[in-house]
C-alpha cells in the first residue's frame, strides 16, 4: 500500500510541475488559437540556460527562475512580433509549422550552444529527501513543486483578477467583439504569447532539476504537454492543471507497475482515449450549440 | 468550364517537357548523386500529393503523413525478411496495409477535428514509431531491420528504384486530377468547408472521409515499401520521421494547397532545399537553424503557395481594371418559372413530419422541452417564439445536426431520429440557417450543386459538375435573382444575397419538406415579396413548409397553421388570425399592445 | 453635424464594396441606412468604427478626422459599434460581458459601477441571468447582452447593425424603445436596418444606399413620401404601412 502512495506522491509532484510548464501552452492556444510546437524547445532552452547560469555563478538552479522567466517572456515578445504577428488570420496549418519552424531554430542554436549531449542540474540537494511519515519526498522535486504552484497561483490572479487578464480572455473568446469594446488585440496576443513563453523560463528551470535533456528532448516534451492540454481541456488553466496531475501520476505508475520503456507512450495513449471518448477533455467548456459558432 | 489560356498551353507543354526530362535523365546520366536527390524529391513528392487529398481538399490538416511511409517501410521489410516474395507483390500488400490502417483511422477520429486532429495524427506516428522501437521480436527494434537485396543486375544500380517511384509520383498526379473532377473531390472540399453542412445537403461525411483517409495513405504506404528496398535498412526513427510530416505539409503549402500540380512542385523544392542545406552544413545543428529559417520564411512569405500565386498574377494582369462583383444592385428580372415536378398530393393531406415529446439540454438548460408538434402535407407551417425558445435548437433535433436526449422525429411515418442528417436529406429533408453556412471558398454555382439527393459508391466517380446539374443550378440561382454571382466566391456575398443562395442550395435536394430558418431576415423587403411568392409557388408544387421567422406580417400572410413555441415547448398552435388573439401567446412572445396589422393580414 | 464621410472608398480585398461615398449624419438624428443587399451598408459601419481601413477618403467625427484610427481609439472618441451578429464572449458570464463594455472606463471603479447599475435597469436581462454563461443564451438574447453592453461606455454615436436581426416582436420592440430612448438622451444613433418598416420608423433621418454610393438622403419622411424610390427600393406597400404609429 505504501508503495502505491508513494508512487502516487511522486507522481503529483512531478505533475505540479508539468502543470506550470503547460500552463503557458494552454493559455496562448486559449487565447490565439495557435498551438506552439516550439513550447517544448523553449523549456529546454530554458533548462539549458539554468544550465550555464548554475556552472557559471553556482546559482541555484530553482532561483535562476528569477532570470530565466523574464528572459523567456522577452523573447517571446520578440518572436511574436517577428513571426507570430503576420500570420494571425492563417489557417491552424500555418501556425503549427511555423511555430515547428522555430522549434527546429532553437533545438539547432541549443546544439551549436552546448553541443548535443546530455547535461543534467544537480544541486547539493539532488540527492536529498524528506521523509514524511512512510513517504519519501526528493527534496529537488518537492522546492520544483511547491514554486511551480506559486507561479500558477499568480497567474491565476493575473487572469481572473486584472483588466489585463480579462482582455486576455476577451480576446481568446471573441477578438472582433474584444476589439469593438476597445481593447488593442494585437498588444493583447503580444502580452499573451509573451506570457506563454515565460513560463516555459521557470518550467524549464525546474525541469532541469528533475530530468537530464538533450536538444532534441523537445519532442518528448511537447508530446507530454499536448497530452496534458487535450486531457484537461484545450485553452482551459485549470484543465493544464488537473490534466498534468494525472499525467505526473500516469507516468509514474506505468514506470513502477508496467514497464519503464512504455512510459513515452503514455501521453500518445491519453491523447488518443481523451480524443475519442471526450474530445472537449475533462474541463473543456460546453455551451449552447445551436447558435452559429463566432 | 476553364478555357485554355496561353498561360495553360504553356504549363502544360512545361509539364510535359519536365516529365520526358525525368524519364530520359537515367538512360544519358550515370550520376548516381543526382538520381538520389531526384528519388528523395519524387518520395516527398508522393508523400505531399497524399497529404494534399485529406489535408489540402478535406481541410484535416495532419503531421502524420510519414507514419504512411513506416507502415509501407515495415510492412515489406517483415514479409521480405521472412519469405521469399517479390517486391512486385510486398509493395502492393504495403500500400494496402497503409490504406487500411489510414481508413481505421479515420473511423477512430472520425468526431476529431481542427488542432485536436493535428494532435492525433503527431500522437498517432510517433507511437507507431515507439511500438516499432519496443516490440523488437518483429521489427528488431531500435537496432533496426536490414532487407534482402533484390535481384536484378547490379550494374543498373538503384535506376529501377528511380522509375518505380517515378511511377507512383505520376499515379499520384492522376489520383488527385481524378479526385478533383468528381463528387468525391467536391464532397471532400464542402467537408473542408464546413462539414455539418456538408451532412445537412445530404453528402455522406463520414464515407467521403474515409475513402479520403485511404486514398492519401495507399501511394505513400507504396512509397514506403520502395524505400525500404532502397535503403535495404530500416529503423524506427528513420522510417516514422516527423521531420518528413513537416517536408510534406511544407511541400504542400509551398507548391500550393487543393491544387493538382502544387505537392509535386513542392516535392522537388524541399528537397532541393534539404539537400543544399545537407550539402552546405552538414547534418548538424546549423543545418536546423538554416531549415527552420527557410521553412519559417516560406509559411510568411509564400503562404498561398508558388501555383495559385503565379495564377492570381497572371489572372490579375489580365482583368486589372475590370470592378469587383461584389456590390449590389436590385436585380428586378422576374425569376424564371422552376420546373414543375410531378408530385401526387394525397387528397387528404396527411401528418408528413412529426415530433414527439423531443428534449434536448444544454448543461442544466433544457433549450427543448417536451416539444410535440406536427406538420401536415402541403402546408406552409409557422413556428414562432421568443429568442431561447428553442425554435433553431427544434430545427436541428430535426435534421438531424443534433441528436434528441428523448423523444421522436417521424418523417413519412417513419422513424427517422437515429438517422444520420444526410439520410434525412435524401428522403426529402432540406434546411437552411439563421446565419447562413455557405462552403465560403467555393463559388456560388458549386454552391448550389454540392448538394446530394441520394448516395452509391459509383457517385463518388461521377463528375462533380455535370451539365443537367449546372443547368438546373442556373435555374434555381435565375428564381432568387442571384444568377449574377454564379463565379464569386459564395463568402465574399452579403449576408442577404447568402441566405438567398442558400435557398437555392437546399432546393438543389429538391425536398418534400424544407425548413426555413428566419429566411426573410436581413433580406430587404422588395425580396421578401419575392420570396413570399416563391414560397407560395413551391407550395403549389406541393412542397411543405416550416418557417422559423419573426417577421409575424410575413408570418400571417404565410403560415397556416402557426405553432408557438416558449421556453422549449408548445404553448398554442392555430391560424395566425387565432394565434395572434391568444393570450398566452400575446404575453409570452408578442407583447403588450400587440395589434394585428392589418395591412398585410386584409 | 456629428460625422461626416466624404469620398470614401473601401472594401475587403475583392474590389471596393464603397465607391466614392458621401455620407452625413446630423448630431442628434436617429438616421438609417436602407438599401439592397451588398449595397455595402455594413461596410460604411465598418468604416467609421475603424475595423476596416478606406483606401480613399475622409471620416470626421466633429472636429477629428478619424479616417486612420484603429478601433479603440474610436471607441474612445465616443462611437460605439454593436456587430452585426456574434459580439459576445460566450465562456464568460453575462455580468463579465457587460462588464467589458466598460473596459475604456477601467480605471474608474466608481463610474463603472453607476453605468453598471444604469445598463442592468435598462435591461432587465442583465440582472435576471447576469451569472450566467452568456454562451448559453439564444441568438436574441445575445444581442440584448451587446446592446447593454454597449451602452457601458455612454457613447455620443451609437452604430447598430441590423439590430432587428433575429430578434422576436417583442424585444424588438424593447429594443427600438431604447434607441429612442438612447436619442432623447443626447445620443446620435446610425443604424443600418433591412427591417425598412421599422428602421425608418423609428429613424428621423435616412439615407438609400446602392453600389457602394449614396443614392438619396432625406428625412425618414421625405424617403418614405418619396414614389419611385419607395417603390424601388422599399417594397411597394411599405411606405403605407410604416407610418408612425
Amino acid at each position: 500500500m505504501t508503495g502505491v502512495i508513494q508512487t502516487i506522491v511522486l507522481g503529483v509532484l512531478l505533475g505540479g510541475v508539468y502543470a506550470l510548464a503547460a500552463s503557458g501552452l494552454t493559455l496562448v492556444f486559449g487565447v490565439m488559437n495557435i498551438i506552439n510546437v516550439a513550447h517544448g524547445a523553449m523549456l529546454i532552452l530554458a533548462a539549458y540556460l539554468t544550465f550555464a547560469i548554475w556552472t557559471h555563478t553556482g546559482l541555484d538552479p530553482i532561483l535562476a527562475a528569477l532570470i530565466t522567466t523574464p528572459a523567456m517572456f522577452g523573447l517571446g515578445w520578440l518572436i511574436y512580433q517577428l513571426l507570430i504577428r503576420r500570420i494571425r488570420q492563417a489557417p491552424a496549418s500555418t501556425s503549427v509549422l511555423l511555430t515547428f519552424a522555430i522549434a527546429l531554430m532553437i533545438e539547432g542554436i541549443i546544439g551549436l550552444i552546448w553541443k548535443g549531449v546530455f547535461r543534467a542540474v544537480t544541486p547539493g540537494y539532488f540527492n536529498d529527501s524528506v521523509k514524511v511519515g512512510s513517504i519519501y519526498l526528493p527534496t529537488a522535486r518537492l522546492y520544483a513543486c511547491v514554486t511551480a504552484i506559486a507561479i500558477l497561483v499568480l497567474l491565476w490572479l493575473l487572469l481572473t483578477r486584472t483588466w489585463a487578464g480579462r482582455a486576455i480572455r476577451a480576446s481568446s473568446q471573441n477578438p472582433q467583439g474584444a476589439m469593438l469594446m476597445g481593447v488593442d488585440v494585437a498588444s493583447v496576443a503580444a502580452l499573451t504569447f509573451a506570457i506563454g513563453v515565460a513560463t516555459t523560463g521557470a518550467g524549464g528551470s525546474l525541469i532541469s532539476v528533475l530530468y537530464p535533456f538533450f536538444p532534441a528532448s523537445h519532442y518528448q516534451w511537447i508530446s507530454r504537454l499536448l497530452g496534458i492540454i487535450v486531457l484537461g481541456g484545450m485553452g482551459n488553466l485549470t484543465g493544464a492543471v488537473v490534466g498534468a496531475l494525472l499525467m505526473g501520476v500516469a507516468e509514474n505508475i506505468c514506470a513502477v507497475y508496467i514497464s519503464v520503456q512504455w512510459v513515452t507512450a503514455v501521453p500518445y495513449v491519453v491523447i488518443f482515449a481523451v480524443l475519442l471518448l471526450r474530445p472537449r477533455g475533462l474541463l473543456g467548456a460546453r455551451t449552447r450549440e445551436d447558435v452559429a459558432p463566432a | 468550364m476553364r478555357r485554355a489560356t496561353p498561360e495553360r498551353l504553356a504549363f502544360s507543354a512545361l509539364l510535359v517537357a519536365c516529365f520526358a526530362w525525368l524519364v530520359a535523365y537515367p538512360l544519358y546520366s550515370h550520376n548516381q548523386y543526382w538520381q538520389n536527390v531526384l528519388f528523395f524529391a519524387f518520395l516527398f513528392a508522393v508523400m505531399a500529393s497524399g497529404w494534399n487529398i485529406i489535408s489540402g481538399y478535406a481541410g484535416y490538416v495532419s503531421l502524420g503523413q510519414s507514419a504512411f511511409v513506416g507502415l509501407g517501410g515495415y510492412t515489406t521489410g517483415i514479409i521480405a525478411t521472412r519469405a521469399h516474395i517479390s517486391p512486385w507483390w510486398t509493395i502492393p500488400i504495403a500500400a494496402a496495409v497503409a490504406a487500411l490502417v489510414a481508413a481505421l483511422l479515420g473511423v477512430v477520429v472520425m468526431r476529431t477535428r481542427g488542432h485536436s486532429f493535428v494532435i492525433i495524427t503527431i500522437a498517432f506516428l510517433l507511437i507507431l514509431q515507439l511500438v516499432a522501437l519496443n516490440w523488437a521480436s518483429l521489427t528488431g527494434g531500435s537496432t533496426g531491420t536490414t532487407l534482402p537485396l533484390t535481384s536484378y543486375p547490379r550494374e543498373w544500380q538503384n535506376t529501377p528504384f528511380y522509375y518505380v517511384m517515378l511511377g507512383l509520383v505520376l499515379l499520384s498526379v492522376l489520383m488527385t486530377w481524378a479526385i478533383r473532377r468528381t463528387k468525391f473531390g467536391t464532397g471532400l472540399i464542402a467537408i473542408r468547408e464546413d462539414e455539418d453542412k456538408a451532412g445537412a445537403v445530404g453528402i455522406n461525411t463520414p464515407v467521403y472521409k474515409v475513402l479520403g483517409f485511404a486514398a492519401s495513405a495507399v501511394l505513400v504506404g507504396a512509397a514506403g515499401g520502395v524505400y525500404a528496398y532502397y535503403l535495404t535498412f530500416i529503423d524506427p526513427t528513420g522510417m516514422f520521421n516527423i521531420l518528413y510530416s513537416v517536408f510534406t505539409v511544407l511541400a504542400v503549402l509551398l507548391g500550393g494547397r487543393a491544387t493538382v500540380w502544387g505537392p509535386i512542385l513542392g516535392g522537388f523544392l524541399i528537397e532541393l532545399l534539404r539537400e543544399q542545406t545537407n550539402v552546405h552544413f552538414g547534418a548538424s545543428s546549423l543545418n536546423l537553424v538554416i531549415f527552420g529559417a527557410l521553412m519559417a520564411a516560406v509559411v510568411l512569405f509564400l503562404p498561398r503557395g508558388i501555383l495559385p500565386t503565379a495564377a492570381a498574377w497572371f489572372v490579375g494582369r489580365r482583368t486589372r481594371g475590370v470592378p469587383g462583383v461584389a456590390e449590389g444592385a436590385l436585380d428586378l428580372r422576374p425569376g424564371l418559372a422552376l420546373a414543375a415536378r410531378p408530385e401526387e398530393r394525397p387528397a387528404e393531406s396527411s401528418i408528413l413530419l412529426a415530433a414527439d415529446g423531443l428534449v434536448k439540454r444544454f448543461g442544466g438548460l433544457r433549450a427543448v422541452d417536451e416539444l410535440s408538434f406536427y406538420v401536415r402535407e402541403g402546408t406552409i407551417t409557422g413556428l414562432i417564439g421568443p429568442n431561447g425558445s428553442g425554435k433553431t435548437t427544434a430545427f436541428n433535433l430535426i435534421d438531424g445536426m443534433m441528436r434528441a436526449d428523448a423523444g421522436e422525429v417521424r418523417f413519412e411515418g417513419r422513424r427517422i431520429d437515429r438517422l444520420p442528417p444526410w439520410e434525412r436529406a435524401h428522403l426529402g429533408l432540406g434546411r437552411t440557417f439563421q446565419i447562413t453556412r455557405l462552403f465560403r471558398q467555393m463559388t456560388v454555382l458549386e454552391n448550389v450543386v454540392a448538394p446530394l439527393r441520394s448516395f452509391s459508391l459509383a457517385q463518388l466517380a461521377a463528375g462533380a459538375v455535370a451539365g443537367h446539374e449546372v443547368e438546373r443550378a442556373q435555374e434555381l440561382l435565375d428564381f432568387v435573382g442571384m444568377s449574377r454571382f454564379a463565379h464569386a466566391a459564395a463568402g465574399t456575398l452579403s449576408f442577404g444575397q447568402q441566405k438567398l443562395v442558400e435557398l437555392a442550395q437546399v432546393l438543389m435536394l429538391d425536398p418534400k419538406v424544407i425548413l426555413l430558418d428566419e429566411p426573410a431576415g436581413g433580406i430587404n423587403p422588395t425580396l421578401i415579396e419575392r420570396l413570399v411568392e416563391k414560397i407560395r409557388e413551391l407550395n403549389a408544387m406541393g412542397r411543405t413548409f416550416v418557417i422559423v421567422e419573426h417577421n409575424m406580417p410575413l408570418v400571417a400572410e404565410l403560415c397556416d397553421p402557426v405553432v408557438v413555441l416558449a421556453r422549449g415547448k408548445r404553448i398554442a398552435a392555430g391560424s395566425a388570425h387565432e394565434i395572434q388573439r391568444d393570450p398566452l401567446v400575446l404575453d409570452a412572445y408578442l407583447g403588450e399592445g400587440w395589434t394585428v396589422d392589418e395591412a398585410v393580414t386584409a | 453635424m456629428i460625422l461626416a464621410l466624404e469620398e470614401v472608398v473601401c472594401g475587403y480585398g475583392g474590389g471596393d464594396v464603397l465607391q466614392g461615398l458621401d455620407l452625413v449624419v446630423e448630431r442628434g438624428s436617429i438616421t438609417c441606412i436602407v438599401g439592397p443587399n451588398g449595397a455595402g451598408k455594413s461596410t460604411v459601419l465598418r468604416a467609421v468604427s475603424g475595423i476596416l481601413r478606406p483606401r480613399l477618403g475622409r471620416i470626421q467625427l466633429e472636429d477629428t478626422d478619424i479616417t486612420h484610427a484603429r478601433p479603440h481609439e474610436v471607441l474612445s472618441l465616443g462611437i460605439v459599434q454593436v456587430p452585426q451578429s456574434n459580439g459576445i464572449f460566450p465562456q464568460m458570464t453575462v455580468r463579465e460581458n457587460v462588464l467589458m463594455g466598460g473596459y475604456p472606463l477601467r480605471r474608474d471603479r466608481e463610474l463603472l459601477k453607476r453605468r453598471y447599475a444604469e445598463v442592468s435597469e435598462l435591461f432587465p436581462i442583465v440582472r435576471e441571468r447576469g451569472p450566467e454563461r452568456a454562451g448559453n443564451l439564444s441568438g436574441g438574447q445575445r444581442r440584448m447582452i451587446e446592446f447593454a453592453r454597449s451602452l457601458m461606455v455612454n457613447p455620443k454615436l451609437v452604430l447598430l447593425d441590423e439590430p432587428s436581426l433575429g430578434l422576436d416582436p417583442k424585444s424588438l420592440k424593447a429594443v427600438f424603445d431604447n434607441v429612442a430612448l438612447m436619442n432623447e438622451a443626447g445620443k446620435t444613433i446610425l443604424l443600418v436596418e433591412q427591417n425598412v418598416r421599422i428602421g425608418l420608423g423609428a429613424a428621423t433621418h435616412a439615407v438609400v444606399m446602392e453600389s457602394g454610393r449614396v443614392r438619396l438622403y432625406g428625412t425618414s419622411r421625405e424617403i418614405l413620401d418619396h414614389p419611385e424610390i419607395a417603390e424601388l427600393y422599399l417594397g411597394g406597400h411599405v411606405a403605407r404601412d410604416a407610418a408612425p404609429a
